[in-house]
């Protein structure tokens, strides 16, 4: 099987919490998309709700670079 | 909520707007790779210009590798050449031409010759044969010899000192012992005291691939023979020859020779691909206006020193055409002259597959104008930038994000805050007061006391229509969306019986205009005609006068202004680069929302020409240089005694808008219009205000996601006990990070991103 690459990840070490299941957020599987591309990465993900955390420094970051690159496709 | 469908990457490729010929047209305009006029009149086609530059920084060493491409005999050329460039130097038209040729002798004396005929050089195969003495035959075997042919010289001298004493016996001692130093050097054979003749001819023709002879050589063995001048070869013989005259005539000669020999040894018809040859004339364009008038550095006897030389070619004012560059803060920005740039962007629409990496420099242009004017041959950049941006739209390639916002904004302004009424008391109306809608969102309360003091002075009833003019979904290369707006427009229009429109804008006006909308007037035309509203007061100061973008090529409106100014006691201080030469305040063409720092440098550029408080007659304008730190004032702010204040932000330009339209419904046609009130209370920290305007999201995006969070509970806490809620509005998902307070939140932080996030299975 093929190992599969993530393009990010993020572990949040027990510091960040779900508020509506009352429990911590663990590195878990996410996908970022845009103009019909995927991108596979970990983030902090609530493991009852699903709630996937995208925080301030990879939004402006990574997520916004490589936003434009695509934009520019 | 009003929404854009955001493109996919995999469309298929639809039309193409403009054609290659139209572009090129285009992008001949700029002559800025036309060569300086002393390079143009060179048939050798010597870069003058480079030459001296390195001559004038004392690069003599460079400076004879660029004149030993074209003159492989450098003191020959440099003592015996016309030098027909000097008479063509433009400083000769404010004092002296360019002593060229001086410096040239000068190069060629104290600069070092270059290896070319370095052991490395791969010789070519075909051999060639030059028959005859004289300087076409040497500078013809000089040109070979650097194309890397075996060259065989036949010659009736009895060795190559004689050959050269032949050739040029124009030389000083010094500059043969250098010239015979050097021909000595070079890979040319001689076969010398050779009795030229008819059997010597053609005991030697099988030998050699090309055969080339003096003009002399050529008559003796082939009287009858006709020599073409252009191509320097009599077709019939296979002969290469023909007559010069004179030092630069026989280098020119032999370059043209040159490159037919190089054509027969590849077998290639000697009449193709050759190029412009000879001397032209430049397109260039020089201004002059800075240029020092000087006399040249006298020559003494023996030619420059290296000191003299190097002062002389620093007169050169290196002639380029930097008009556009000079006024434009955009293409100062990319640093690169517009026919190159077109040309790039050109092709950047051109791509289907692939990086387009000049969309930023496409959607950075403001789409002013200000190039046409300034330039001598009206290069129009806007209409390339404007062209290939709905030509990207078109084939479904043009990014969303760079113009989303204002996109949206414009929707907003055509939609919750659109207004329009007659005059209280009239059915119909004879006039129609169209702000813009920039006014609306920066200065409202001077679009109301102007509304209120047109329809107490103006005759017929004066109706009010507050939206955008279309000119932001233009400007993005959306006509269709452009389009859908006129039509709004159109109808509004209609319904209110075809007034006449009172434009408060030039960019609207012009707009406006050129969508058919047939009777139109400035504000500025108004209340010329019907004079400044009673009471207004005068202001006795200076300010410097920023004409718009949108009045350009408008002398009516431009004087029309300045008249108003003057009434208003304000004394205009005057600016480089005004009326139809005025820069963009950085918000046409949606600069402002597309690339915040060419629009910023182009903020700067306009405030740079004057110290003074700025007057302009745009809102948008206003708003940039308040923006900027500078006082800035509309003329409307001053005819009404209002003050803007300091400029808003971006979800304050929306409130503007929307407070603007339901105030005066409800004081003017008495409507009141639903409120939308939160139930909860909302403050923001300074640094979430602030940060909320630079990444431009509104409080109705946060107001979005504190909703979403109080019905659904979904939020993180993070380490500082701060919630954080998110929500996908549109395009985009909005975060923000917040706290609670008694009544409601206080936000600390707000930030976006367009990619959508989703959890992932397995
Ligand atoms: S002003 Fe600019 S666009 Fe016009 S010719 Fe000169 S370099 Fe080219
Ligand atoms: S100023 Fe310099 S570049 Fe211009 S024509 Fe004279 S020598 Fe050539
Ligand atoms: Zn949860």
């Amino acid at each position: 099987m093929a190992i599969e690459k993530n393009y990010y990840t993020i572990d949040p070490q027990g510091k960040l919490k779900c508020v509506k299941c009352g429990v911590p957020l663990v590195k878990g599987k996410a996908k970022f998309m845009y103009l019909d591309n995927g991108f596979p990465v970990e983030l902090p993900v609530c493991p009852v709700c699903g709630f996937v955390y995208v925080p301030e420094e990879l939004a402006l970051g990574k997520v916004a670079s490589v936003e434009r690159a695509l934009e520019d496709k | 909520m009003s929404q854009i469908q955001e493109r996919g990457s995999t469309h298929v490729y639809k039309v193409n707007k403009i054609s290659k010929e139209e572009m090129e047209s285009m992008v001949a305009r700029c002559v800025y790779e036309q060569p300086p006029f002393c390079s143009a009149a060179c048939p050798l086609k010597l870069d003058v210009r480079a030459m001296l530059k390195a001559a004038a920084g004392g690069n003599f060493k460079k400076a004879l590798q660029l004149y030993e491409k074209i003159a492989p005999f450098p003191l020959i050329l440099s003592q015996g050449c016309e030098a027909p460039c000097e008479g063509k130097c433009r400083l000769g038209e404010i004092g002296d031409g360019l002593a060229i040729r001086e410096v040239e002798r000068a190069v060629a004396r104290y600069g070092e010759q270059s290896r070319l005929g370095s052991v490395f050089r791969s010789a070519k195969r075909q051999k060639i044969a030059i028959l005859g003495s004289g300087l076409f035959t040497l500078l013809l075997a000089g040109e070979l010899e650097k194309k890397a042919y075996p060259v065989t010289v036949f010659c009736e001298e009895s060795d190559e000192e004689a050959y050269l004493r032949t050739a040029a016996p124009f030389l000083d001692e010094e500059a043969f012992a250098l010239e015979l130093r050097r021909l000595k050097g070079k890979e040319i054979r001689f076969e010398c005291s050779c009795r030229l003749d008819a059997a010597f001819y053609e005991q030697h023709k099988a030998s050699f691939d090309v055969l080339c002879a003096s003009d002399e050589v050529r008559a003796k063995l082939f009287p009858d023979s006709a020599p073409i001048p252009e191509l320097m070869i009599c077709e019939a013989e296979r002969l290469v020859s023909g007559p010069t005259r004179g030092v630069l005539d026989a280098a020119f000669g032999a370059k043209k020779a040159a490159l037919t020999v190089d054509r027969l040894a590849q077998k290639l018809d000697p009449r193709n691909t050759r190029g412009q040859e000879g001397p032209t004339d430049s397109l260039l364009y020089t201004d002059l206006s800075e240029a020092k008038a000087l006399r040249r550095v006298a020559v003494p006897a023996g030619g420059y020193t290296k000191e003299q030389a190097m002062e002389e070619a620093g007169r050169c004012i290196q002639c380029h055409c930097e008009e556009c560059l000079k006024s434009c803060a955009y293409l100062k920005h990319y640093k690169k002259h517009p026919g190159l740039l077109a040309r790039e962007i050109y092709n950047n629409t051109q791509i289907i597959m692939g990086d387009h990496q000049l969309n930023k420099p496409m959607n950075a242009c403001s789409l002013c104008g200000q190039c046409t004017v300034v330039c001598p041959n009206g290069f129009d950049m806007a209409r390339v930038c404007h062209l290939a941006r709905q030509n990207m739209v078109s084939t479904d390639k043009m990014p969303l994000a760079p113009h989303e916002f204002a996109l949206l904004d414009m929707l907003f302004s055509n939609g919750n805050a659109f207004l329009a009424r007659p005059q209280p008391g009239f059915a119909s109306c004879r006039y129609v007061f169209f702000p813009g809608c920039q006014a609306a969102a920066i200065a409202p309360e001077t679009v109301r006391a102007a509304y209120e003091d047109l329809c107490s002075r103006l005759e017929g009833g004066v109706a009010l229509m507050l939206g955008c003019c279309g000119a932001i979904a233009d400007w993005a290369g959306r006509t269709e969306m452009a389009q859908q707006a006129h039509e709004l427009l159109d109808r509004e229009l209609a319904r209110l019986g075809d007034p006449i429109v009172i434009a408060g804008c030039p960019s609207c006006a012009k707009e406006l205009r050129e969508h058919g909308v047939k009777e139109l007037r400035g504000i500025w035309d108004v209340l010329e005609e019907i004079g400044l509203p009673e009471g207004v007061h005068k202001l006795e100061r200076p300010m410097a006068l920023h004409d718009s973008c949108g009045a350009r090529g408008d002398a009516a409106t431009q004087a029309s202004i300045r008249r108003l100014a003057a009434s208003l006691g304000v004394r205009l201080t005057d600016t480089p680069y005004s009326g139809d030469r005025s820069p963009c305040c950085g918000y046409g063409g949606l600069t402002a929302y597309a690339n915040r720092e060419v629009a910023g440098e182009m903020t700067e550029q306009c405030l740079e020409r004057s110290d003074e408080p700025y007057l302009s007659y745009c809102m948008a304008c206003r708003d940039r240089f308040a923006r900027q730190g500078r006082e800035s004032r509309h003329l409307l702010e001053l005819v009404y005694g209002t003050d803007a204040g300091a400029p808003p932000d971006i979800s304050e330009k929306r409130w503007n808008r929307l407070t603007l339209k339901r105030s005066l419904l409800r004081e003017l046609w008495g409507e009141e219009s639903m409120e939308d009130k939160l139930n909860f209370e909302l403050n923001y920290t300074a640094e979430a205000r602030r940060m909320m305007d630079e990444r431009m999201i509104l409080t109705d995006d946060v107001i979005a996601v504190l909703e979403d969070f109080r019905a659904s509970g979904e939020a993180i806490e993070d380490e500082d006990g701060l919630l954080v809620a998110r929500r996908r509005v549109g395009n985009a998902t909005f975060w923000v990070k917040f706290s609670r307070t008694d009544g409601g939140y206080l936000v600390h932080r707000a930030w976006s991103h367009r990619m959508n996030v989703v959890k992932r299975e397995g």
